[in-house]
């Protein structure tokens, strides 16, 4: 047993309303650049969909993830080392600018340069890439809300699994939204397709990061990624993907698009498992088992085995201690509510998903029935077909139980919540049935809808003693600021300048900012250095002003 | 719009769309999706009036917004209380939304548009 940490996200999609704040956040913090108009790092699609980029699912057209060959041996849908290495030279098979879209802009200027005219003037859109008026017919986020559905949701992988012909009719209609940022699998295809080993996975956390010395634009990790969330930037020739935010968690902070999201879906923490048995897991002959074989690889972080050997490992205390009360774990063992997107691809998704019971209690409430009511629920989960088996094409290789169980747990906590809400005694039938008991369900339904920042982000901080290999070691670290990067701004403005150093002290005032309800105070580890851009507006931060000068004294203030 | 109102009109997704009625005039694109009821058509509000909206082909003037379709009639109770800011006049600003049924008609119009 080999003990290696993993940072793990969960989204609760019962509670994303698609307001696309964690997409727009991101691409402001990330690919806010030129070269990345359009990466989406975190993206948000409408189900039933497409996707981005289109069809990304369909892994017969795009060849990305594993496959098992007639051995049971793991292989690149791509191809093998040897069929890649002779196809260095020619194109990877990549989604093109149609598949994600030709990203565009309005001519604004037209709006003061245009000369006097009986109407308004208008700005047209323009595409970024060729500078020509252009007419948009596809965007990132192109069948929101099931827009245009009847054409284009026949194109969804997705759909076209569950059934031939699903009716698109106003009466049926089912939806919810799939927020995606990278999965930083733990057997990720897009580091073994990499050619010039310029992808790796950081051995503390488990992010999967793209080291922008040693990229040489091959675009395999493009082909290689089943989530398609490896995107190639056009202007300096290098791929680039979702870094889950690694300045931000390294100080304890959640990613930005866990930090802004409306409906507080998101939740981080660590996982524990056994590097041993991922390669065994991963190749699991059944697709349908890959889920139960993925939860077989964590490790259980109260198992004083586990904690003895973890320390063997060199993982520190308090980030065994972060385990122990990792959100992400709970979901996905203490509720058992959590489940991997689309583990058939083989890579061991680490960013799990709890699957929205709305699309049930959506049909009950139209029909006339109360959706709180557990027999309703636990009814019309088992009838109705369509949803419940989308979302197993989505989370269980089609496997309609485990995603049943999910299910009926979340109507069970609706009903044993609601008899509490109203003052009545609480049912423990309803626990019962789901195999809970009415205290785990409280616990559960803490965790799931009054969780406050702290229990839903237990981050623990990085270690300055991994800090300094981090930055040394042979990978050249990962700064932002390479050529054409998210430091490299303009000689103005907020990305002005050279970016500034990941500095531990400058994301604890960051983070004081944004959790704590009190004034930005200088703090003793920013004696004499004031950074407006932290500074709140609320209080004077020492060295805001020099410091007044004593009576009659020399006026050399100490700090 | 629904797949049926759209496959009457001659509409696909996307396309550019007319909509006309004795109070105005708005140009769209349509979006086709069963999430609305046959019979009903629904425009989202805060259109931009300045990006990428072309000439009408009712009036050749520019293609108006969500609100050139609904009028205002302010009624006297709706002054009471020193609320001079409201005066009367067609299509102003007003306290309530649209106080009448319009009969509006939906066309599918030329795809190539002029700005």
């Amino acid at each position: 047993m080999k003990v290696m940490a993993q940072l793990a996200m969960v989204m609760n999609l019962d509670k994303c309303i698609g307001c696309h704040t964690c997409s727009v956040t991101c691409k402001q913090a990330w690919t806010n650049r030129a070269g990345t108009e359009y990466v989406w790092f975190n993206n948000v699609e409408t189900r039933p969909g497409q996707g981005y980029p289109r069809t990304y699912e369909d892994q017969r057209r795009w060849k990305g993830g594993w496959e098992l060959t007639r051995r049971g041996r793991l292989r690149l849908r791509s191809g093998g080392r040897l069929h890649r290495l002779l196809t260095i030279f020619a194109n990877p098979l990549m989604p093109s600018v149609q598949d994600y879209y030709e990203p565009w802009t309005y001519d604004y200027d037209r709006l003061f340069t245009a000369p006097a005219q009986d109407d308004v003037p208008v700005a047209r859109p323009r595409s970024l890439i060729t500078g020509k008026e252009t007419k948009i017919t596809w965007s990132a986020n192109w069948d929101d809300n099931l827009a245009g559905a009847p054409e284009l949701a026949a194109g969804d992988p997705v759909l076209r699994k569950v059934s031939d012909k699903v009716r698109l009719e106003f009466e049926r209609a089912f939806m919810f939204y799939l927020p995606r940022i990278c999965e930083h699998c733990l057997n990720p295809s897009c580091v073994a397709a990499c050619p010039s080993g310029a992808m790796y996975k950081r051995s503390e956390d488990g992010i999967v990061l793209v080291d922008q010395d040693r990229c040489r634009g091959w675009r395999m990790c493009v082909t290689g990624c089943p989530y398609k969330k490896v995107y190639f930037n056009h202007r300096t020739g290098k791929a680039e993907k979702c870094t889950f935010c690694y300045p931000r968690v390294e100080v304890g902070m959640p990613t930005v698009c866990s930090e802004t999201c409306v409906g507080r879906l998101r939740y981080i923490g660590l996982v524990l498992y056994d590097v041993d048995r991922v390669g065994e897991a991963a190749a699991t002959p059944d697709p349908k088992d890959l889920y139960e074989a993925q939860k077989g690889v964590f490790l259980d972080p109260h198992d004083p085995e586990v904690i003895a050997a973890a320390r063997a490992e060199g993982i520190p205390e308090d980030w065994l201690e972060a385990a122990r009360r990792s959100p992400v774990y709970r979901l996905i063992f203490d509720f058992g509510v959590a489940l991997p997107l689309h583990p058939e691809f083989r890579t061991m998704p680490m960013v799990w998903y709890i699957p929205p019971l709305s699309p049930v209690v959506d049909a009950l409430v139209e029909t006339g029935h109360d959706g709180e009511d557990a027999g309703n629920l636990f009814g019309a989960i088992d009838a109705l077909r369509i949803p419940v088996e989308y979302l197993a094409e989505l989370f269980t290789a089609g496997d309609v139980e485990p995603v049943r169980a999910v299910l009926r747990r979340l109507a069970a906590m609706r009903s044993y919540m609601r008899r509490i809400n109203l003052g009545e005694e609480p049912d423990e039938s309803i626990a019962q049935a789901v195999g809970m008991t009415g205290e785990r369900i409280q616990e559960m339904y803490r965790l799931l809808a009054i969780a406050a920042y702290e229990e839903r982000y237990v981050i623990p901080t990085a270690h300055a003693e991994q800090g300094a290999r981090l930055e040394e070691s042979d990978l050249g670290g990962c700064s932002l600021d390479y050529a054409g990067g998210p430091g490299m701004g303009g000689p103005f403005g907020e990305a002005s300048g050279r970016v500034a150093p990941v500095a531990v002290e400058t994301f604890h005032a960051l983070k004081d900012r944004t959790t704590s309800g009190a004034l930005a105070t200088g703090r003793d580890d920013l004696r004499g250095r004031v950074n407006l851009l932290n500074w709140d507006g609320k209080g004077l931060p020492e060295g805001l002003f020099p410091p007044k000068r004593a009576s009659g004294g020399t006026g050399e203030g100490e700090s | 719009m629904s797949p049926a109102d759209a496959a009457k009109a001659g509409i696909r997704d996307n396309d550019w769309v007319e909509a006309v009625n004795r109070n105005g005039v708005v140009v769209a694109r349509a979006v086709v999706s069963h999430r609305m009821p046959e019979g009903t058509v629904y425009m989202y509000h805060a259109q931009e009036r300045v990006v990428d909206v072309p000439r009408s082909e009712t009036s050749g003037r520019r293609g108006g917004i969500h609100n050139s379709l609904t009028r205002l009639l302010v009624k006297p109770t709706h002054l009471i209380g020193g609320y001079a800011q409201l005066s009367f006049a067609f299509n102003y600003l007003g306290p309530t939304g649209n106080q009448r049924d319009e009969i509006t008609v939906i066309r599918r119009r030329a795809q190539e548009v002029a700005y």
